[in-house]
């Protein structure tokens, strides 16, 4: 019998990145799959080639449902297919009820109008089905995110979907949703609905997948029976490289008795006043000349983290936060900036820059203090020469300082953005990302400025996704796990296993 | 470069000269001194609003009540001058005092409240039109006891000695040389690049032709009118604001990407709420001159400004979603606007097609914008 859906050497290329090469992969009918890999590893891409949002086309390799090659060109043909894809952002319509949502643009009909009666007892008899006690005319946005999920895949199961692709599915769940969904995974398995399950949490993985694939690196690695493998030989896979000496990061000497630049205690952050904790009881130091990485899975918290500390995320529900040995218990960009705390934020074209604007402008923009005269005029002739300092300093590939920001490479996006941040004349540098999307030596160019900085006694935070990365330019390093702290390790114990444990939320002893 | 970015700036002084050109082959009164000057009186009346506008639009944000407000600011004043027998400067001072209150509080809703600008200004649009015919009791409201000049009724009525205006030119002119020498020398001192001195010259010989020959064709007439002035300290207040201040760069930056701004360190809410009130003080100067050329406070004064004054934002091209434009595209956009509206009355143009034309040359001034922004 032919694999249900089969993947035969995909390659998929993005302008200046591979985002997946040669890769194979094979759901039997019937199996729960796991797509098991480090961010970045090229699972939402292999799915958006399976949904065909990246349509037929655009990649190297052939898709072959049931043994016959696929062409999907969109989202549509691949449902029409029976693949449904089930993602963390909910295609759910929050105003409208359950029954709605279910039948969406599909809806029983009396001649014109919609047939409510005939809608809503359809919707009653699949909810039971299911095993769920809702009144299909609730609206969607009494619901939690479990509940949600599960309408999802109701929805996904009356369209007679025969695989179900489930991405990060438990992200947001309770233990108990979590205890649910998975009960009604094992049940559409016994029924032969096909199910590839993508998850940071091994546990779960291995508590129902058949099979598990890794992937790395935009390449499939290997997989395995789940019965055959072990979690640290999973990590071990997913893991899987070398760090070379590309990190050229020289440790300070640290000034013994020097106070700390930051610390924080306890500290609980939620997105809302009213909303649950989103990171828990976080508590480190940072000293002066130190690099100290935070790590993390997506959704760790590891911006929401930095952009709480720099004012611009989230309600304080405990903890301390002292800078520079002053108490900031309110903490606004604007006061962040005035008392020498700045941040470099991941998404520079959202968060950093003016685009449309030129580099010149971006570049003094959180300083215009600096060159303030009489009756409040900016002296334009000195800003010029302190942003082309910068201009130089920052090795900025540009005609002039005169270019405009948006029209720049992302490396250079990223050196305007830094030396904005630096510009200010900061003693605490937080680095959400600072090399992503950007090219080797750009990325070169970024360490030895973290080299500087910290030579002139400046603190930074170092927050990336690269594992390689955060243990080549880290003095300490802090995982983070789902919001509070995973684990830290010094220099001496750094090994992406145990990293990559604490960051999934394993004991360090587990792994390795 | 492209075609696209050689027009671009000549497009404007182009469509001006074509609309001058056809108002005087059609009615040669209209390049007349008498009606130049006329010109000029609702140019600044425009214009200034537009410049208050400007400063709103930079941020992304836009204001629809303030046609509606320059009714009510100019019937608050007149009111207290002619049915309550207050001199002329405290009756306007009250109205300014009001305006800026206003103001201060459509900018307080916006960004405190998070209400969209063009809703709240809508609402604002009706509730000043309101307070508007409240005030002034649906009724006509002179600006002055018979024939008797105030200070108000001087602002569109009076006209500087012919001797005064060619001195203010000149000292204008001085004083732009003065400047454009010390800008230079100043990036000269900083090793920056200049342009070449023939050019610098060449330039201000003929802004200062210019700015003779403007006070020369209104001496034919009565002289440069008062309003002319008040615009033009406007219009140094803004540019200066817009170009030189940490302000100013605050409102390019907030429009361009106001999440970025915050996170630079702007504090983007004070910041819009001084625009607002800048805004309060622009309509209230626009308030008292409008009133006063229209000679009394009735119900139709300042009827669909905000939407000259959109227009010429956007004809001068101000992006509407913020972030771009210049005082000088500002002045230029009124410019437009204004000869526009003087040429059809002069040459008795209908009601009917007025409305028609104006309502033309905002879509069409929207299509450029959207045009040109993509760009």
């Amino acid at each position: 019998m032919p694999p249900l859906l089969e993947a035969r050497a995909l390659t998929k290329k993005f302008p200046g990145v591979i985002a997946l090469r040669d890769v194979a992969f094979a759901l039997a009918p019937g199996e729960i799959h796991a797509l098991c890999g480090e961010n970045g590893a090229g699972k939402s891409t292999l799915i958006k080639l399976l949904s065909g949002i990246h349509p037929h086309g655009s990649y190297e390799g052939e898709l072959r449902v049931e043994g016959r090659v696929a062409a999907f060109k969109n989202i549509r043909d691949a449902e029409a297919a029976g693949i449904a894809v089930i993602t963390q952002e909910f295609a759910l319509i929050d105003e409208l009820s359950i029954a709605e949502n279910i039948f969406l643009g599909r809806a029983p009909r009396k001649g014109v109008r919609i047939d409510w009666l005939e809608m809503n007892k359809r919707a009653g008899v699949l909810l039971a089905d299911f095993g769920l006690s809702l009144a299909p005319e609730t609206p969607v946005k009494h619901l939690g995110i479990g509940q949600k999920q599960l309408i999802e895949i109701v929805r996904a199961m009356d369209k007679k979907s025969r695989v179900l692709v489930l991405d990060e599915p438990t992200a947001a769940l309770t233990e108990q949703e979590v205890d649910v969904l998975l009960e009604h995974l094992r049940r559409l398995r016994a029924q032969g609905t096909a199910c590839i399950y993508i998850s940071h949490k091994l546990d779960e993985v291995f508590a129902i997948c058949d099979r598990i694939t890794v992937l790395r690196d935009g390449a499939s690695i290997t997989t395995f029976a789940t019965k055959d493998a072990t979690v640290p030989l999973v990590i071990k896979h997913m893991v899987g490289r070398e760090i070379t000496d590309l990190f050229p990061r020289k440790p300070t000497i640290a000034v013994a008795g020097a106070e700390a630049a930051l610390v924080v205690k306890g500290l609980a952050v939620a997105p809302s006043p009213s909303g649950p904790a989103f990171l828990h009881d976080i508590s480190f130091e940072l000293r002066p000349g130190e690099v100290l990485g935070f790590g993390g899975l997506m959704g760790a918290g590891r911006t929401e983290l930095l952009m709480h500390l720099f004012g611009a995320w989230g309600h304080r529900l405990a903890g301390e936060v002292t800078l520079r040995g002053q108490p900031y218990p309110q903490p606004d960009p604007r006061t962040s900036i005035a008392r020498g705390l700045v941040l470099a934020s991941e998404d520079r074209r959202r968060y950093g820059l003016i685009l449309h604007q030129e580099i010149g402008f971006n570049l003094s923009l959180s300083s215009l203090g600096q060159f303030t005269r009489f009756a409040g005029r900016v002296d334009t002739a000195a800003e010029h020469v302190r942003n082309q300092h910068f201009f130089d300093a920052m090795r900025i590939k540009a005609p002039d300082q005169r270019a405009r920001a948006g029209g720049l490479s992302g490396g250079n996006q990223q050196k305007v953005v830094l030396g904005k941040a630096l510009m200010t004349e900061p003693t605490v540098v937080m680095l959400d990302e600072p090399t992503r999307g950007i090219d080797v030596g750009a990325k070169l160019e970024v360490y030895e400025l973290i080299n500087r900085l910290t030579a002139e006694g400046k603190a930074v935070i170092l927050v990336s996704s690269e594992l390689p990365e955060l243990m080549g330019m880290s003095d300490r390093i802090i995982m983070l796990h789902e919001g509070a702290v995973g684990g830290e390790f010094t220099r001496t114990e750094f090994t992406q296993e145990r990293l990559l444990a604490a960051a999934m939320g394993h004991a360090a002893s587990s792994a390795a | 470069m492209n075609a696209r970015t050689v027009l671009k700036p000549l497009a404007m002084p182009l469509a001006l000269l074509a609309i001058v050109a056809f108002f005087a082959v059609k009615e040669p009164a209209f390049i007349g001194a008498r009606n130049l000057t006329q010109l000029l009186i609702e140019f600044s009346i425009v214009a200034t609003l537009a410049l208050g506008m400007f400063m709103i639009i930079l941020t992304g944000n836009i204001d629809l009540s303030v046609g509606s407000g320059v009714g009510l600011v100019g019937g608050v004043a007149a009111v207290l001058a002619f049915n309550h027998d207050w001199a002329a400067a405290p009756a306007m001072l009250a109205g300014l005092t009001v305006a800026v209150l206003l103001w201060f509080l459509i900018g307080v809703l916006i960004v405190k409240q998070k209400m969209p600008s063009f809703i709240i200004t809508l609402g604002g649009l009706l509730i000043f039109k309101g307070l508007f015919w409240l005030v002034i009791n649906n009724s006509t409201v002179p600006v002055s006891r018979g024939d008797t000049d105030t200070l108000f009724s001087l602002l569109t009525t009076y006209y500087l000695p012919a001797s005064v205006g060619l001195a203010i030119a000149g000292a204008l002119a001085i004083a732009l040389g003065w400047l454009q020498w010390r800008g230079r020398s100043a990036r000269l001192a900083h090793q920056l690049a200049v342009p070449p001195p023939s050019l610098a010259l060449a330039k201000w010989l003929a802004t200062t032709a210019g700015l003779v020959a403007l006070v020369l064709v209104c001496n034919k007439f009565r002289g440069v009118p008062l309003t002319l002035l008040i615009l033009g300290a406007t219009a140094f207040t803004v540019f200066f604001l817009t170009k030189h201040t940490p302000f100013g760069r605050y409102l390019y930056a907030i429009g361009g990407n106001e999440e970025a701004a915050h996170l630079s360190g702007i504090a983007v809410d004070r910041i819009i709420i001084w625009a607002y009130v800048l805004m309060g003080v622009a309509v209230a100067l626009t308030g008292f001159m409008m009133t006063a050329y229209s000679g009394a406070s009735t119900t139709t004064v300042g009827d669909l400004m905000e939407l000259d004054a959109i227009a010429a934002c956007v004809i001068g091209g101000t992006a509407l979603k913020g972030g771009r434009g210049t005082v000088w595209g500002v002045l230029f956009g009124a410019l437009i606007m204004t000869a526009l509206l003087n040429g059809m009355t002069l040459l008795a143009v209908s009601p009917e097609l007025k409305f028609i034309a104006r309502g033309g040359v905002l879509a069409l001034a929207v299509w450029m914008d959207v045009r040109f922004s993509r760009a």
